[in-house]
């Protein structure tokens, strides 16, 4: 990609973005009111901080998600040249699933990708 | 069979595979008995390991054995071994039952990380197996999680050894856009001294000095090594500190042997610097495993005195003394583990009056820490002596009398812990108890492994003669 | 001034600028937020390289992945509304000055190194070339950095699971 390419795909992004946000403030039919910036809770003022301590288990899926997210970024190149590769590229992808298949095996059993 | 030459790494794949395949198929009612034969397997391991066999490099140069590394990862794998032994008595605790072989994987992938470092050949190698070495130990220690401090000794090393690899790769970037190359062998002929190369050496050195705790780098070492469980702690202080040593060695013998004029100004500050305020800090402490940290960094300003040198005697007296390092400390630590496993006291008053309640374990303990002082007739008075020669040799008499002083002081606060054990009394002491076989089995290694080294001399000449043309 | 010159400039400006709201902010998700724009900036350098492989992993990975594990790992404290407090005059003139010194230390340095001639125009790195020298286990191969890396993953997820997982109780 060309810096001319980067810098028109930027034009293009804020403009439309631009538009967009626009157009949302001229059109409609606007009223503001102090209720209105609330949220809504069915009618009831709100209590307290809507910061909530979150469950463990977000935390647990977005590292595994991100393991192997990272395995992806290995084994796309791989993909690329299998043909050429031959019998040695296919015995270190083999060797590369092994490995970490045997995570996957592991968190499945551990019951890491099971909600609680 | 090319893939002889790396069958240290290969075996403990193959055993970190087979722990594996055990825990997931295991019944969770029998994962208790995953113990005995796991220390079997890395045992056989441990000894294939003395076999010799073929050395050379593979993958076309990035990864390169030597006789010296292999004999640097021998002494690295017994250590570990006696690590093993010596957490068996807290693996069995109610609380870690279910962690068990992860434990043991943990572990020995940090291991396998260790070796791949010493085994490097160009620095991409050497950084991924650093990360391989301590990404798993930060897990390690923050394995007892539901106590407040394992879990921060966790997150502090996380932190600092992100730090530091941070600042480490900062540097290597900068080497690697002046010499265009990460082979060690490349890399040589094009360091040619220019400013950029010496900041680019400076954070690799600051990086790698995160790692082995030197002053002014040591600020993670004391919350971490009180916090995480004491096989972990005992772990960071000997396995990981040896290795990277170790690397560091090579690489300061290797690598940057052109601009060694330079290093060893920052080493040699380094050292005094990392001695006096270890020692300083240690004669404060209240706490065995933070008593044990502090010595631990006096500890490895000393090692120093041996890098300054660049010399073969130099390289021999590192890692002489690394083993005998490795046997005292784990001894000392063994005892803290033993006694902190079964009453959970870790301070130094509590052991006012241990030698009238536990006598062996009172000896053992002494012996370790005559060794670390650098008492005759122990193996650590000649690790030590054999340091401040090879510094002397290089003509650096002041360093060598600033080591000096500082060992005296060492001797002190060490000569504290053997006195409260055999002459302080106590009206409450650590009542008697019978040790577990493992853990006994583990002291006895340290003490016959401090005890032949200290008198029969032939170890030494041993090591001499691998060392041969390493720089 | 090239385009190239300018996309270059606008990119670093934003890294720079959002790399020091990232550290000085006093909210710690803010802080997280900053940091995305500095990683999608750091993409945009890669694009003007024509470096167009790792830029789409820097985008999917780190702005996709890190970021979001970082967010979630933010969520998981119990003190997340809280306010940082701003540290003192004591502690802050000196850390700027240290930072001050070192950056200007580390850009002097590097700007007298005299690199040895320019390249002109980027080649496109194309994924075949970085599939090939991945599965090579020659010279400059990275065959064994590959497998080692496996590894490393696995004890990442290994140690992550004995960390994060519920008590059984």
């Amino acid at each position: 990609m060309s810096a001319e390419s980067l810098i028109l795909f930027f034009i293009v992004g804020a403009f439309l973005v631009g538009i967009a946000l626009l157009f949302s403030s001229i059109v409609p039919p606007t009223s503001t009111n102090p209720q209105k910036a609330e949220a809504y809770e069915c009618g009831i003022p709100t209590e307290g901080l809507t910061w909530l301590q979150f469950n463990v288990g977000y935390y647990l899926f977005a590292i595994i998600f991100l393991i192997f997210d990272v395995e992806t970024v290995f084994i796309f190149p791989w993909a690329v040249v299998m043909k050429e590769a031959g019998i040695a590229g296919f015995i270190e992808i083999v060797i590369f699933f092994f490995v970490l298949g045997l995570g996957l095996l592991y968190a499945w059993k551990k019951g890491a990708l099971k909600w609680e | 069979m090319l893939m002889l030459i790396m069958r240290h790494e290969l075996l403990l794949v193959l055993i970190t595979v087979i722990l594996l395949l055990v825990e997931i198929f295991l019944p969770a009612d029998r994962k208790q008995k995953i113990i005995l034969p796991a220390l079997i397997l890395f045992g056989v391991v441990m000894i294939l390991g003395f076999i010799p066999g073929p050395t050379g490099r593979l993958f076309g140069g990035m990864y390169i054995t030597t006789p010296l590394t292999l004999l640097m990862k021998n002494i690295l794998t017994v250590g570990v071994f006696i690590v093993f032994l010596q957490s068996v008595d807290w693996l069995k605790k109610e609380e870690n039952r279910e962690k068990i072989s992860e434990y043991f994987i943990l572990l020995l992938s940090t291991l396998i990380g260790m070796e791949y470092m010493l085994s490097s050949g160009d620095f991409l190698m050497f950084y991924l197996g650093l990360e391989l070495a301590t990404i798993p130990l930060a897990a390690l220690a923050a394995f007892e999680r539901f106590k407040e401090k394992s879990a921060e000794a966790g997150v502090k090393l996380i932190f600092t050894s992100a730090l530091s690899s941070g600042i480490l790769l900062y540097g290597l970037s900068m080497i690697y856009g002046t010499v265009g190359t990460l082979y060690f062998s490349d890399v040589v002929n094009g360091i040619n001294g220019a400013p950029l190369q010496i900041l680019a050496f400076i954070f690799f050195f600051a990086g790698m000095a995160f790692k082995i705790s030197v002053v002014p780098f040591h600020l993670w070492t004391a919350d971490v090594y009180e916090g995480a469980p004491i096989n972990i702690t005992s772990y960071l202080s000997v396995i990981s500190k040896g290795a990277a040593v170790m690397i560091l060695t090579i690489l300061l013998f290797t690598v940057f042997s052109k601009v060694a004029i330079m290093w060893k100004d920052v080493v040699y500050v380094t050292a005094i610097l990392t001695m006096t305020i270890g020692n300083l800090f240690a004669i404060r402490q209240k706490n065995l495993k933070r008593f044990l940290a502090f010595s631990s960094i006096a500890q490895a300003g000393f090692i120093f005195l041996g890098i300054i040198g660049q010399s073969q005697l130099g390289m021999t007296t590192v890692i002489y003394f690394v083993l005998v390092y490795i046997f005292s400390n784990l001894g000392a630590f063994g005892v803290v583990a033993v006694i902190s496993n079964r009453t959970g006291k870790e301070k130094i008053d509590d052991y006012d009056g241990l030698y009238r309640t536990n006598p062996m374990l009172s000896l053992t303990m002494m012996l370790a820490l005559f060794s670390l002082a650098g008492i005759p007739p122990v193996a650590g008075f000649f690790g030590k002596f054999f340091l401040f020669a090879a510094a002397a040799q290089q003509g650096l008499y002041i360093l060598v009398l600033i080591a000096v002083l500082n060992t005296i002081i060492s001797l002190y606060y060490y000569l504290l812990v053997v006195k409260a054990m055999f002459l302080n009394r106590s009206d409450r002491p650590i009542e008697y108890f019978k040790s577990d076989g493992y853990s006994r089995l583990g002291l006895a290694i340290c003490i016959a492994g401090l005890v032949i080294i200290g008198i029969y001399s032939p170890i030494y000449e041993f090591i001499n003669q691998f060392t041969f043309g390493i720089y | 001034m090239t385009s190239n010159q300018f996309m270059f400039l606008l990119f670093s400006a934003v890294i720079v600028i959002f790399s020091i709201l990232t550290v000085t902010s006093r909210r710690i998700l803010r802080a997280a937020t900053f940091l995305l724009f500095v990683l999608v900036s750091t993409a945009g350098l890669y694009f003007l390289l024509k470096y167009n492989y790792l830029a789409a992993i820097q985008l999917t990975l780190y702005a996709g992945g890190i970021v979001v594990l970082i967010i979630f790992s933010i969520l998981l404290t119990s003190h997340i509304s809280e306010k940082l407090p701003t540290a003192g005059l004591l502690k802050k003139w000196p850390a700027a000055l240290v930072a001050l010194v070192g950056a200007a230390l580390c850009i002097v340095v590097i700007l007298q190194y005299n690199f040895p001639g320019s390249v002109v125009d980027t080649e496109v790195v194309n994924v075949r070339d970085i599939g090939n020298s991945l599965i090579s286990y020659g010279e400059k191969g990275y065959a064994l950095p590959f497998e080692v890396i496996s590894v490393l993953l696995l004890a990442a997820l290994i140690g992550a699971i004995v960390l994060a997982k519920k008590r059984k109780d």
